[in-house]
């Protein structure tokens, strides 16, 4: 495709108000300490009250600056509560702890951040030591479960390597965008999840049926400094048209001036499933009741029933997980190099994730004024995921088979090897899993570069320039196999290889200049810029079937097929943003950004998305006096964001066919809407923050509404027009939440510190209009028959409906009613810690297919209770409360390290665990479910997945 | 200190893009054809309907043969069996079975569409005569479409103008009038083929069919069906003559649908590996057992099981061997089903010929000639062993007013009450498909 740019100037102007600089005539210095051990805090920012002048304090704590006569200092460090000292008392300050975090720094628009404390959204943070500093976490979407409010979470499938779904506050779109966009290091990381085509082997119907990994499992979490998440429009609205499934915004270890710190750790584990379903009780009188009396013979004769599902997913799967920094830097220039290796079996053979990664991350500062950063890492990833999900008479999927295995039948190989053909199913699940290969690999380069100068630099303004570029590059290559003496195979296919080569560029860049200037009372930050986005992806897919015996290459093979899918996206916005702090009594904020894309109808039209919010600290009044209360903090904010169609939406094409080798064209199945627009979120939320007893106590509440407006959805068209489905922009849906938060350090002694965190979010997603009659939503269930999405308007997103009496009806949700999670970490004795996470989900139903394969089979273990073959509804509860995470450490204390010489300086060790223990009423393999992918609108569909895990680690770490 | 103000003036030069309009580079756009179309975009269209009325052509047979309880399949889907035979309730109208074969049906008639809407503002290149032949081929192959849709769906309702996707016409619940479209749309396209000229080139098991001639005896011969279907014994005659209808003649000779092993190309998904259990069709054992001695119909057909198998319920003996291998043609009509259509129209007005007619057939499966008059129910014994597994049993027992369990055997199927007794499960024979949800829907 010819694409070429045009390209016009643009002109920004600011203007920039005139200022006075005040005389410099006194001198201050003293050590700023930690309040409850006396240890010197290095790092602490001690600022003149209402400038930026101000100074850092050393490795021990010392600060020294001139200050005018009559000023405020201000110190402020992360974690703690800051500090105002009048400068004619300043000298040496102790700081406490504070569980609300009001001086850490969020990252709030494009080229701004600002203080916690001053914030009108409620946007949540994870540190490292939250993400990853309790037990290992193969992926960075799996470490997040429970930790903060707002978010749901659901893993599709139990495989070694990811593929998780998330969902920021509901649901975003029915079509495409329900993920999150993530950008790490400003780089716009592609979170796709990738195909390997095994569909054209197994006969499942879509390509999100295939249970592939969403590739964020390629980033390692021990690489992450913090986690911010803007869960909804109202905060994200600055990244307008790609936001509107929330954004975020992940920023990796960077290094620092001093002594190059070198970090090892070393994490072993194991993994066993969470549950299986186990084994009929089987004998002569059930056998015949349920297979026919024919069948009896066939059981009597047997030597042994098998335990396949045992042998199928009954192995301890073992991960291990290295890791090595280093850590740096002088004056000038600043590194962190880190690499990981992680090697993680699953608990069915022959399935696993491998991870390489290597990131150096490097900063450098031309002058005083001028700064370069540098983020780049390499990784590839290998993953062999197995055949699970649905399919169609593949005799592939392994629990589809199973269900269907009847145990009196051997399977296993003879001594010649020979696998023999499963009589009562499409294929043999131990040849499938010894034998069948669904694999993929990824090589992928994250890169990013930064460049800041402060153009003016003044006690009282300053304007800064700040451009930042991207790029994703990476190359997914899958690899399917199945053999030609596959029972399902022989006679028709004759045996089958895919090959996929898929290659992504994401580029990215943004570029935009930032005033910040103090006026006495009110300051103001005024930024503008602009971002541009080219994403490119060439799928290319091979696939040969009628293999020559044995040969697992694609050119030895007598049939093959070539499918290739090119998609170009280009997007470009200007953004402006103005900051007003009164006082640090009022903040506001009012913002816009109009953006254009290639995806939408009119590729050069700008769409606009605005945002304000206004923040009152009320406790900052002069007339507040509650001194118990320490923090009060009412918030608004309002913002918008939007989505695009997904790409070719706008096209009617012909597809290819071919019969008896003769090429031809056959109209496809989708109606091109050449005139389409982006959905669009419009969220309000509003809430406040509670400080009590100077922060060892903080509470905050938030509630919300987003609207998601002209929601692009595939409409299911009558089918005798010739075409089954149109994008269109004509429905309404709402999202209505409420997230609370609770931190508290109940504990704070000499030997023992404690700290809790219960997070309590919910959510309703309902249809609020729509333009056409109900309709099943299509790509995401089994019909109406079974069960399957619908939509009609006041009706439940998330609801799953069967026909009823009177119609479609719903059976069942799968939004849970609420979730909640509880955090604690305990410091006891110095040198232990221990911690747990709790997660509860209550109420939601999932669509449980498995069983009714189970059933279908006549294999399912509730047969014998329930007395029927068939259950009388495959609607299942599916809420539960798990264990997330629990982990203890000990760290040695200095006096064993002082054999070292001071060599080493700190060694940690320690055990801890994931999922370890689980109550539900659901009867499949795990709650946790979903056949259509990560990016469907519906989870909790369950067909047939690769059954989840626990994990126990054991876990050393060195620094030195 | 004292400093002086300043006025600080910044420009930031940046650039602004413009996006080009987008141009899909995966597949040509509908409207390349719609303008301009040259024989080579028209012959696309051709090869492109010949193709697509093979799919889902697999679920109309088992489907319609499992209502009927000729045949079950035993695959991964229990609604292959349990929808189908009523132990479930009522048919879904959003699951494969109703949904698969319409969707297919219209889009080749779509593509056939495609193809009469672009001929008029076709390249110069293509004559008029060629033109008459594209109508012809277009207007047949719809008209085919059409009728196995009346075969499946019956008085569900059937959309029959559908050329303007934004303005097409009701379902229509009358299935005679129905029926009266399919037959004037054959007509129609019958007139076209007078005179025309074929430049399209057509699929192997178009051999023999493959001029404006002989593709008007595959014309006449779908024309016969429907007459017959509408009880117009006296036109199922008279298309009979014009058609490739010979009573001496190989009863295997008929236009095909053919697959091959090429990439992109579909198999025959009717064929299933012997042995299988998984993914099989199955012969009711009712089809074996009530067969006439001798008749190598069944023989052909299927394969003894050296054991029974069981699956929901159903237990079966006998597994299909229609096609040899996945790559065996299936036949769209055949002369086998000419020659039962004229006795069957014969019946009443010239015993003799129906006589022939159905003894040509018998005598072809190693069956003594019958003798005396002929009944449509004798006529419907035949149909039902040269038809198996090939989506007739349906349409003719509904026509002839036997779809019903007088006519058919049940199997014995049981389920277990609340009281935990065993007794027989409820069984519908179904008369027709519901239309699809999407089409009732909108």
């Amino acid at each position: 495709m010819k694409n070429y740019l045009k390209r016009k100037l643009l002109v920004l102007t600011l203007l920039v108000p005139i200022s006075f600089l005040m005389a410099q005539d006194v001198r201050v210095s003293g050590t700023v300490t930690d309040a409850s051990n006396g240890d010197p805090l290095p790092g602490v920012t001690v600022l003149v009250k209402g400038t930026t002048n101000g100074a850092i304090t050393g490795v021990n704590g010392e600060y020294e600056l001139s200050v005018p006569t009559g000023s405020t200092l201000v110190f402020s460090s992360i974690g703690y509560t800051s500090i105002e000292v009048a400068a004619s008392d300043a000298g040496d300050v102790a700081m406490t702890t504070d569980v609300t975090n009001l001086d850490e720094v969020v990252v709030t628009g494009l080229a701004t951040s600002v203080k916690r404390s001053n914030l009108a959204n409620s946007i949540s943070t994870i540190s490292s030591d939250q993400l990853t500093g309790m037990t290992n976490q193969g992926t960075v979407d799996g470490a997040l479960y429970g930790k903060m409010t707002g978010v749901n979470l659901t893993s599709i499938s139990g495989a070694p390597g990811g593929g998780i779904a998330m969902r920021l506050r509901g649901i975003s779109s029915i079509k495409g965008n329900n993920q999150p966009l993530i950008i790490i290091d400003g780089i716009y990381m592609s979170n796709a999840e990738v195909p390997s085509g095994l569909r054209n082997a197994s006969g499942a119907n879509r390509p999100n049926e295939e249970q592939a990994a969403n590739r964020l499992a390629d980033l390692d979490p021990n690489d992450i400094q913090n986690i911010e998440v803007l869960k909804g429009a109202s905060a994200a609205a600055i990244y307008g048209t790609r936001a509107n499934a929330g954004v975020i915004i992940i920023t990796t270890k960077r290094g620092g001036q001093g002594r190059t710190q070198f970090s090892f750790s070393q994490d072993v584990g194991f993994s066993k499933a969470v549950r299986l379903k186990g084994m009929r009780d089987w004998n002569a009188t059930n056998v015949a009741a349920t297979f026919g009396d024919g069948e009896v013979a066939a059981f009597n004769a047997a030597s042994q029933l098998f335990d396949y599902e045992k042998e199928l997913f009954g192995e301890t799967g073992l991960i291990t997980n290295t890791n090595f920094s280093a850590r740096g830097g002088s004056d000038k220039t600043s590194f962190f190099i880190g690499g990981s290796i992680r090697d993680e079996e699953g608990i069915m053979k022959n399935t696993g994730f491998k991870r390489y990664n290597i990131r150096a991350n490097v900063d450098h500062k031309i002058s005083d004024r001028v700064k370069i950063s540098s983020s780049s890492s390499f990784i590839r990833s290998e993953t062999a995921r197995g055949f699970t999900g649905n399919e169609n008479e593949g005799g592939l999927a392994v629990i589809y088979n199973l269900a269907y295995t009847r145990p009196w039948y051997n399977l296993y190989p003879n001594a010649a090897g020979v696998y023999p053909d499963n009589p009562s199913s499409s294929g043999n699940m131990l040849l499938v899993r010894d034998q069948a290969k669904n694999d993929d690999k990824v090589n992928r380069t994250l890169q990013s570069l930064a460049f800041d100068a402060d153009l003016i630099k003044k006690d009282d303004q300053v304007l800064k320039f700040k451009w930042q570029g991207g790029l994703d590059f990476f190359v997914d290559e899958t690899f399917v196999y199945v053999p030609e003496y596959h029972q399902a195979q022989v006679g028709n296919q004759n045996g089958y290889i895919g090959v996929g080569k898929n290659v992504f560029t994401n580029l990215n860049y943004t570029a935009f200049l930032v005033h910040d200037i103090f006026l006495g009372d009110i300051s103001l930050s005024t930024s503008a810029g602009i971002s541009y986005l080219n994403f490119k992806r060439e799928f290319l897919y091979n696939e040969a079937t009628q293999l020559i015996p044995g040969q697992t290459n694609l050119t030895q093979s007598g049939a093959k097929d070539i499918i290739q899918d090119l998609q170009n996206e280009e997007e470009f916005g200007f953004i402006f943003q103005e900051q007003a702090n009164y006082n640090d009594q009022l903040i506001g904020t009012v913002g816009v950004r109009f953006d254009k894309s290639s995806l939408n109808g009119d590729p050069n039209k700008y769409y606009s998305f605005f945002k304000a919010s206004l923040a009152a600290n009320i406790h900052n009044f002069d007339f507040w006096s509650v001194d118990q209360i320490s923090q009060l903090k009412v918030r608004v904010a309002y913002g918008e964001t939007g989505s695009s169609a997904t790409y070719g939406s706008l096209f009617t094409t012909f597809d290819p066919t071919n019969i008896g080798g003769q090429g031809g064209s056959l109209i496809d199945t989708q109606r091109g809407t050449p005139n389409l627009e982006p959905e669009t979120s419009q969220e309000i939320e509003f809430g406040f923050d509670l400080g009590l007893f100077d922060g060892i106590v903080g509470l905050e509440f938030t509630a919300y509404n987003r609207k998601v407006k002209n929601l692009l959805f595939d409409r299911s068209l009558p089918p005798a027009i010739g075409f089954s489905t149109q994008v269109l922009n004509d429905a309404d849906l709402e999202n209505k939440g409420i997230e609370i938060g609770l931190n508290a350090r109940p504990v704070s002694n000499e030997t023992v510190i404690w700290n809790t965190n219960l997070n309590w979010w919910k959510n309703e997603a309902t249809y609020t209009r729509l333009g056409v009659p109900p309709f099943t939503v299509p790509g995401n269930g089994f019909g109406l028959g079974l069960g399957t999405f619908y939509i009609e308007e006041g009706g439940s997103v998330t609801g799953i409906y069967q026909n009823g009496a009177n119609g479609p009806e719903e059976v069942g949700n799968t939004q849970p009613d609420f979730e909640m999670s509880w955090y604690n970490t305990v410091n006891f004795m110095k040198s232990f810690d221990f911690s747990f996470l709790f997660h509860l989900r209550k109420g939601s139903e999932n669509l449980n297919l498995s069983d009714l394969l189970f059933d279908d089979g006549g294999t399912n273990p509730a047969i014998d209770a329930r007395g029927s073959q068939y259950a009388s509804t495959w609607i299942q509860p599916a809420g539960y409360i798990r264990l997330r995470e629990v982990s203890l450490y000990y760290t040695l204390p200095q006096s064993v390290l002082s054999v070292f010489n001071g060599t080493i300086q700190g060694v940690k060790i320690g055990a801890s665990g994931r999922n370890l223990w689980t109550q539900t009423d659901y009867e499949g393999y795990d709650p946790e479910v979903s056949t259509n992918g990560t990016n469907a609108l519906g989870t909790g569909l369950d067909v047939g997945p690769y059954p989840q895990n626990r994990q126990i680690f054991f876990h050393l770490n060195v620094n030195f | 200190m004292k400093k002086i103000l300043f006025i600080l003036l910044c420009a930031v030069v940046t650039f602004g893009c413009e996006i080009d309009e987008q141009v899909n580079p995966n597949a040509p756009a509908v409207e390349t054809i719609a303008e301009g179309a040259t024989e080579t975009d028209l012959n696309n269209l051709v090869t492109g309907a010949l193709a697509r009325m093979r799919n889902s052509y697999p679920i109309y047979a088992t489907a319609t043969g499992t209502i009927t309880r000729e045949l079950y399949l035993f695959d991964a889907d229990p609604r292959n069996t349990t929808d189908l035979i009523g132990t479930e309730g009522d048919l879904d109208n959003d699951s494969f079975y109703s949904t698969a074969n319409w969707i297919n049906r219209y889009r080749t008639i779509k593509n056939c569409n495609i193809l009469l809407e672009s001929l008029d503002a076709a390249a110069s290149s293509v004559s008029a005569a060629e033109k008459d032949g594209y109508r012809g081929f277009a207007k047949t192959l719809i008209a085919h479409q059409f009728l196995v849709l009346y075969s499946a769906y019956f008085d569900s309702g059937i959309r029959l103008d559908v050329e303007d996707p934004d303005n097409f016409g009701p379902l229509v619940t009358d299935d005679a009038q129905v029926l009266q479209f399919v037959r004037d749309l054959l007509d129609e396209a019958n007139d076209d083929l007078t005179g025309a000229e074929f430049s399209m080139i057509f699929t192997s098991g178009f051999s023999g069919f493959d001029t404006p001639a002989t593709f008007s005896e595959f014309n006449r011969a779908l024309a016969a069906r429907a007459a017959l279907y509408a009880g117009d014994m006296t036109a199922a005659l008279t298309h009979l003559g014009d058609s490739f209808f010979d009573i001496n003649g190989d009863l295997s000779v008929g236009p095909k649908m053919i697959y091959s092993t090429t990439g992109g190309d579909l198999l025959n998904d009717l064929f299933k590996t012997p042995g299988q259990n998984g993914n099989q069709i199955f012969a009711s054992d009712t089809w074996v057992n009530e067969a006439q001695a001798g008749d190598l119909r069944v023989q052909n057909k299927v394969t003894q099981r050296a054991a029974s198998f069981s699956k929901s319920g159903i237990t079966v003996n006998y597994e299909t061997n229609l096609y040899a291998t996945s790559t065996t043609p299936i036949d769209i009509i055949r002369n086998e089903e000419l020659c039962l259509i004229y006795a069957e129209a014969n019946i009443g007005t010239n015993n003799v010929e129906a006589l022939a007619g159905i003894n040509a057939v018998r005598s072809a499966a190693g069956l003594a000639d019958l003798v005396g008059t002929v009944t449509v129910d004798d006529v419907l014994v035949e149909r039902r062993y040269s038809f198996w597994g090939e989506a007739h049993r349906m349409v003719d027992l509904r026509r002839t007013g036997n779809l019903n369990d007088t006519y058919i055997t049940l199997d014995n199927i049981t389920t277990t009450d609340a009281d935990g007794n065993v007794i027989p499960a409820t069984q519908e024979i179904f008369n027709q498909f519901p239309v699809p949800l999407d089409e009732v829907g909108n």
